[in-house]
Parts: structure tokens; sequence; C-alpha cells
């Protein structure tokens, strides 16, 4: 153990010492298909240490893949357009929050904490010429840029401030690599669930121990594949990185997550379950005991929680998500109790979507509501709301706010007081922090 | 970062033997990797349809929608495993694999295993075919249509899922030069076609039209027959009219030249690259013909396209059963594991994979499965350790030749770095020094 944390110690003072542009980032060359990195990485706009610390908070951000129906979740009641675009998935009984508008009837947890003044909810976000696909515009909200690909906006945060020093400051529940923590200068755990990064070893190589200490020996061993002098501009390099930096994280991991812990939610039996998403529940659940165990992490990012691409069906669909956020929100905070007070939440989506319904769904919209949520927060609602009687030339929402004065405010949170470090402009928070 | 193509490394022959296999099939098989001598024998090799194709097994399908049992769809996985383990037709199976990812369709929305095995067929059947048959088929193919909700696009409540997606994935690409009118109007053309699911309220009549059981139909009242401009070209185009207005666009058949580029060389072709390949396949769709250009290209073979690509977590699995000699893989649904740290039942190797997110037939969304750095967390990185137990047993070597380079043969590596090898000499044990060799860096990439 000794000898692996000093090997810790001399790649921290080896990647100190490389220069601005020599260190290909472990995540800068994305080759996801639909998110293409476009050229050479180029440097870390920010260097370790530049942004400061959160002294002790932590920003949880729960991404709604597929476009979440913003007009279905947070309800304009007093408008009677909404119904004429609505005419069978309108929502009738929302959850009245000021005559103007109402929550979907499936989030009353959440309105209940928004009448409590815990919850702010962000009207009108979104960004000019909106891209209309999934990837396109996800590839512009990860990245925060007008363009897509390069590092995500987490990712340059990431950079700016722990760097690689500590993989677990920033964890990402769910079962890929979030685009958004992928930084030029800096790594992101991922774990899928509470297990961590413990592999599960083939019976002909543990069988007949019972205890860890083969997983420890063998880990060890893997480790031992970064060689001294780690070429980061080939792939190979990156991994030889990626591996060293895996087991530092597994190594820290453990000490967090304890073995009964560990078991506390073991997949169920019911092995459909390898072909179903793991619910938002399940992923909020894990956040929190991160969040009070002793490494805890400043930036957690949950994604994959369904599927939130309602073209179909989105009369039983959408309320069973929102009846799984409601859940999952509301049993995280109460699960967190007084550690909540340094947690904030934050809801994104690569867009909304169409006003007017398609016969059984909604098609691909532009700008969104969403949901900053904890004791922290002073409730009420931010931004301007657009408007169902001004609409694009495709039928789509026009943005009212930059969405990335959202993510100013999740960096405030983070004690980030100059946005344009990470997102190349000032951008100017919503004040909705107590 | 410096440009992959100018690496200065030296490669060696049986490196880059491999290479070609690994690219041109699903992963350098040793023994047929061990009767090559040079990149132009295997590529042959490669490329050689002449063998009898496989059979895929008839699944029945289920008597309703609500009696199928996704776990069903395991059989598919194991057979498909099991082709790109063995079959000697090594093209097919990277082009299989290569289409279920372009045409990326989920059972976790589609339910039905039946509807997934019978679009495995589909894409068997045009894999090394035309790709202007294979879009035509996969258009009409009840999963990929449940998937993308065609059954409720219909006139005058137009539900735009498939006609976007199409546009954007599985034709002219991201910024391809469509509109978001384009969209529209190759959505109108698409209305009117449903999926008979048995069972459901629907179910009777849709016999009625002559839509038999799981099959796709269509229904000439639920299609828009109006006029459409689509691409700048006007007609009142029907489903097939349109797909082929869409293949008539130059974008279409660089964007799907430049995607299985990239798949089998593993850099991005550049424009000129891109726009030559994809006006020599437009006039005739040959997909093995686009193959045969793609790899003729002298980059394929070049250093700096060794392994300049994330090996998939599939491409890992069938590299690990590959070294393991004959042992038939163990992906089998239910029952109980081993003894896990998890705790959980069901397969080892499935829930590995599900750890890793990147299950056949499970997409993580219609954009396909993750490539790239998203392969490289540190959760796919230790849960490769997992994949191991696909084997039921440790391979074993024959005495004399079972040191480092040995094992690393077995996986298909020959040219690796010297802490790897040094990593390997250290360890003793046989069994666990295979295991690490699988989760060397350099098997990690391809």
């Amino acid at each position: 153990m000794t000898e692996h944390m000093s090997r810790g110690m001399d790649r921290r003072d080896f990647l100190r010492k490389l220069g601005v542009g020599t260190a290909a980032a472990i995540g800068a060359g994305y080759t996801l298909s639909v998110w293409e990195w476009s050229g050479p990485a180029g440097a870390a706009v920010v260097r370790a240490g530049d942004l400061g610390d959160p002294k002790g908070r932590t920003l949880v951000i729960v991404e709604m893949g597929g476009g979440n129906d913003g007009l279905n979740t947070v309800v304009p009641i007093s408008d009677g357009r909404y119904h004429d675009l609505r005419p069978t998935l309108g929502i009738t009984d929302a959850i009245d929050l000021d005559g103007e508008v109402g929550l979907h009837p499936k989030l009353a947890k959440l309105a209940k904490r928004y009448k409590q003044g815990d919850v702010a909810i962000v009207h009108g976000l979104g960004y000019d010429d909106p891209d209309l696909s999934h990837f396109g515009s996800f590839g512009i909200w990860w990245s925060a840029k007008g363009g897509s690909g390069g590092a995500g906006w987490l990712g340059t945060y990431l950079d700016g401030t722990v760097g690689f020093d500590d993989p677990l400051a920033a964890i990402n529940i769910g079962p890929g690599r979030a685009p958004a923590l992928l930084g030029r200068e800096s790594f992101a755990t991922s774990i899928a669930d509470d297990t961590g990064l413990q592999p599960n070893l083939p019976s002909w190589i543990d069988a007949a121990d019972t205890d860890s200490s083969v997983v420890d020996e063998l880990m060890t061993a893997w480790s031992n594949f970064e060689p001294a002098h780690v070429d980061t501009s080939a792939i190979v390099g990156q991994v030889q990185r990626a591996i060293a930096l895996t087991d530092e994280a597994r190594d820290q991991l453990s000490k967090s997550l304890d073995d009964s812990a560990r078991h506390a939610s073991a997949p169920p039996d019911d092995a459909t379950a390898q072909y179903r998403e793991r619910s938002v529940t399940d992923s909020l659940d894990l956040a929190a005991r991160l969040i009070k165990s002793p490494a805890k992490p400043r930036l957690i990012y949950v994604n994959s929680i369904g599927d939130f691409d309602t073209h179909q069906g989105e009369a039983q669909r959408h309320p069973a998500l929102m009846e799984q956020l409601d859940a999952g929100i509301d049993s995280f905070f109460t699960s967190l109790g007084k550690a909540a007070d340094d947690v904030v939440l934050i809801t994104v989506s690569e867009f909304g979507r169409r006003p007017a319904e398609n016969g059984s769904g909604t098609d691909h919209g532009t700008a969104n509501v969403h949901f900053v949520v904890g004791p922290s927060v002073k409730g009420g609602r931010y931004g301007e709301q657009p408007s169902l009687a001004n609409l694009d030339k495709n039928g789509n929402l026009v943005h009212t706010e930059d969405f990335r004065r959202l993510y100013a405010t999740g960096l405030k949170w983070l004690r980030v007081d100059d946005s344009s470090l990470v997102l190349g402009e000032d951008f100017k928070s919503f004040p909705v922090f107590k | 970062m410096s440009d992959p193509r100018v690496v200065a490394s030296t490669v060696s022959t049986q490196e880059r033997i491999s290479h070609v296999v690994r690219r041109l099939s699903m992963g350098a098989h040793p023994d047929v990797v061990a009767g090559l001598s040079s990149t132009d024998d295997a590529i042959a090799r490669a490329l050689d349809l002449s063998a009898p194709a496989p059979t895929l097994p008839p699944m029945t399908p289920p008597t309703s929608y609500k009696d199928a049992k996704v776990l069903d769809i395991v059989s598919t996985i194991a057979w498909w495993i099991e082709q790109m383990r063995a079959s000697p037709r090594l093209i097919e199976e990277r082009l299989v694999w290569f289409w279920h990812d372009h045409f990326a369709t989920s059972i976790a929305k589609v339910r039905v295993p039946y509807l997934m095995h019978q679009q495995h067929g589909t894409v068997r059947a045009h894999a090394t075919g035309s790709f202007a048959d294979l879009l035509h088929a996969m258009a009409k193919d009840p999963a990929l249509m449940w998937y993308l909700d065609a059954q409720t696009n219909r006139t005058g409540q137009i539900n735009e899922n498939f006609g976007r997606e199409c546009l954007e994935l599985f034709t002219m690409g991201i910024g391809g030069g469509y509109t978001q009118q384009d969209v529209v109007e190759a959505s109108r053309s698409f209305s009117g076609w449903v999926v008979n699911l048995r069972g459901t309220r629907f179910t009777d009549r849709l016999e009625r039209f002559g839509i038999e059981s799981w099959q796709s139909g269509f229904i000439p009242p639920r299609h828009d027959s109006g006029e459409k401009e689509l691409l700048g070209q006007r007609g009142a185009f029907d489903l097939d009219g349109a797909l082929d207005v869409i293949l008539d666009h130059p974008s279409t058949a660089r964007f799907v030249a430049g995607k299985l580029y990239r798949e089998l060389v593993g850099l991005d072709a550049d424009d000129d690259t891109r726009k030559r390949l994809g006006d020599s396949f437009a006039r005739d769709w040959s997909i093995m013909g686009l193959v045969e250009s793609i790899v003729t290209d002298k980059a394929f073979t070049s250093a700096g396209a060794v392994r300049s690509r994330v090996r998939t977590p599939v491409e890992k699995l069938v590299g690990i059963v590959q070294a393991g000699g004959d042992t038939p893989l163990q992906v089998g649904g239910g029952g109980q594991g081993r003894r896990g740290r998890r705790g959980g039942a069901g397969n080892p190797v499935g829930q590995a994979l599900r750890t890793i997110g990147y299950i056949p037939f499970v997409p993580p969304n219609v954009g396909g499965f993750p490539k790239g750095s998203l392969l490289l967390g540190p959760q796919q990185l230790v849960h490769t350790f997992d994949l191991l137990s696909a084997l039921q047993e440790a391979p074993v070597l024959p005495a004399g030749k079972d040191g480092p380079d040995d094992v690393l043969a077995r996986l298909g590596l020959f040219d690796v770095a010297k802490a790897t090898r040094r990593v390997l000499e250290k360890e003793s044990d046989p069994a666990r020094r295979f295991a690490l060799a699988a989760m060397s860096p350099e098997f990690a990439v391809t």
C-alpha cells in the first residue's frame, strides 16, 4: 500500500511538471460518432488551482436524457393557448403554485418543497439557433459552447480545480461516462452502482480465496501497467494513465463505500434488470451515501435515468418519469438530513419539447424549464417564461435566458464567481441562493 | 496533441497482421493470425466470403406482446458472439456489428426478443450486400419502426422521430445539409406504416388490413399522400420514394463511407477521401466494394492506424473467448451466478456488460454504442476483469510456451510496452497472468 501511495505521488509530481499543451487529456479525444471531437485538443483553458475550493459544497446534476417536456413539468396553467396546443396531453390537474404555473401532479413532493421555499424554477433556458438533434443539442449543453466537441463544461471546471490530483472530486453515476465531465487535464470517476470500482473476478482466479486480497494484489499489479513516462498523444498512453488513476479512485472509493453498504442494494434477482435502466432513486441514494462518506465529492452527475424522448405514448410515459424524478429528489434530500445544507441539485436536459402535440406525444423542442433544489436555495421562479403566442418557425418556444446562466448558478454554488473561466463568457448566475 | 497519423513508432509485421484481422472481424483469433504472413494475406483472408453464411436459428414468436420475455434475447446474443468468435466469414461479423450500431435499436423499448431476432436476420442478410437494400429493409423493420414510433406517425399527426433519426443518423449525417422542413417532409412520406404487435388492441384491425402478427405494414388511409418537397425534390413521396431521394443526395454515401472508414481504419477520413469513397459507393451501393476501397487505402495498414481506436467491451469479450480456445461462452441469463461480491443473480458476463453499459441489442440510445474516450472510464476499465468470467477456466498453454509473449499472442498482441511485459513477467501464476494480459493497456485499444 505504501508503495502504491508513493507511486501516486510520483505521478502527480510528474503531471505538475507537464507544461500546458503537452498533456493530452484522457477525455479529449471524444470519438462519439455523433459528438465528434473537432480537431486537436489544445491546451486546457484553465489550470488546476485557478478556480478555488468549494469548501465542502457539492453540486449534483441530474440529466434527463431525451428531452424532458418542460411544458408538462411546469405547466402554464393560466395560459389558454396551452390547452389549445395540447388537446389530449395537456395537464388539467397541475399543482397550482401561484395562479400562473403549476407542477405536474406527479411532482407532489417537489411541490411541497417548493412551498417550503427550497426549489427555484428557472424558465426559458436555451440558446440561439436551436439544434433539434439530441446529439447536436447535447453537444452544446455538455460543452457549454456555441459548437459541439471539446471538453465538457464540468471537465473544464475540474481542469481548473483538482486536475488529476483527486479522481473522486467528481463522480458520474450511470452506465456510461458523462461527456460533461470529460476534461483536458483532469479525471472524473464513473460508477454504475454501489459496487463502486470493485471487480468481480472469474472463479478460476479466486476460487481458493474468500477475502479480497486477490483483488488487491491484482489491482496493484494492474496499476503497474503505467510506465514511468506516459505518452498521452497515443490512445494507449491515455489508457495507461487512466488505469493508474482508476486504481487510485478504487482505493479511495472502497474506503468510502464499506462492505456492508456495498451489499445494500445488490441488483435484483430478476435478471431482466440487465435490460432496464436504473432508477433516479437508486442513483440519488448512492449520491447521498457518497456525500455522507469521507471522500465527499464536489460534483455528482447522474445520467441515464429514463427515456424522456416522448414522441409517443407520452400520456403514460411522462407521468411515470415525473413520479420517479419526484421520488428520487425527495428521498435524496431526506436521506441527506443536515448534510443537505451543503448540497444543491440542478436538472438539465438537451431540449424541451414541441408545444403542439403530435397526437400521442411531442416532438423535439427548444427552450426548457429547470429546477434548482436544496435547503440553501431561495425558492421561487426565475427567468422569464417563454410565450406560447410567440413560437419560432418550427412551432417551438423562443428562449428567454441563456442556458449557461444555469451553469453559472451551479458554478456560483461551487464558489466560482467568474464563470467566464469555465464558460468562455461571464454569464450571470440567477440569484437563487440565500 | 499531435496528429495520430504521424506517430513515429515501428510496428511489427505480426502486429500489423493482427491489426488487419481485428479491424476486419471482431477479434484477432490466434489461429487465424498464426496462419498469415503479410497484411495483404490478412486482408484477402478477412474479405473471403466463400464459406457458407451461418444460419440464424429460428426463434418462436411469443403468443402475445405481453407474454414476450426480454431475457429470451440471451440465446440470440450467445449465438451471435459465437459467430464473432469463430465464423470463417470475418468481414461479415465486423459489418453485422457495424450495422447494428448504425441502425441502433434497443430491446429496452422494443421489449420483444423475437422482433430483435428478426431484425438481426435482416441485418445479416444485407450486411455484405447493397446499402440501398439494407436501408429500405431496415426502414420497414418492425423493431426499428417500433423503436422510432413509426406506428403513431400518421397523416395530420406527424411524428418526427423516425424521419429525423433517418436523416441524421442513418443516411445524411448531422450537418449533412437537411433542414427541419426536410425532417417534416421525410416524416410525412414515411407516415402510414404500422407494426402488428400480436395481442394488443389493434391486432384484429391490422389483420383485416392483411398485416400479419409481428410484421410491419402500410395502411393507405394513415398515409399523408400529398405532395412533398424533400431535399429540393418535389413529389408525392411514400417511404420508398423518400428513401430514394435521400439516397440520391451526395451526403448520404459520403456520410456512410466516412463512418465505415472510421470503423475500419480508426482515423477520420479527410474530406477528399470521404468524397472519393462516397461518390464511388453511390454508384452501386456495394458494401463490399466500399470495404475494398477503404482497406486498399494505405492509411489502413499504416502505423498511425494501429491501435488508434478504443477496443469496445464486445470486442474485448470476443478476444477473450478466442484466446480461451474452444471453450463455449456462457452468457445465459437468469440462474445463480458465481458467488459474487455483488451478491446478485444472473450471469456474470451479462452483469459486466450491463455495468459497462454495453450489451448487444441494448444500445443506450439511437445514436448507438459509446465510443472512444467514453469507453475509458474507471468502471469500463475495472469491469473488464468481469468479462473474464466468459471463460469457464483459465486457458492452458503448452508447457514451455506459456511465457508472457505466448499469453499476449493468444490475445493477438505482439508489440507491447516494457512496463506491460514487466508486469506479466512478475506474475508467476498462469491464470492471473492471462487475466492481467487481458487487462493490459494494449488490449484496451485496437
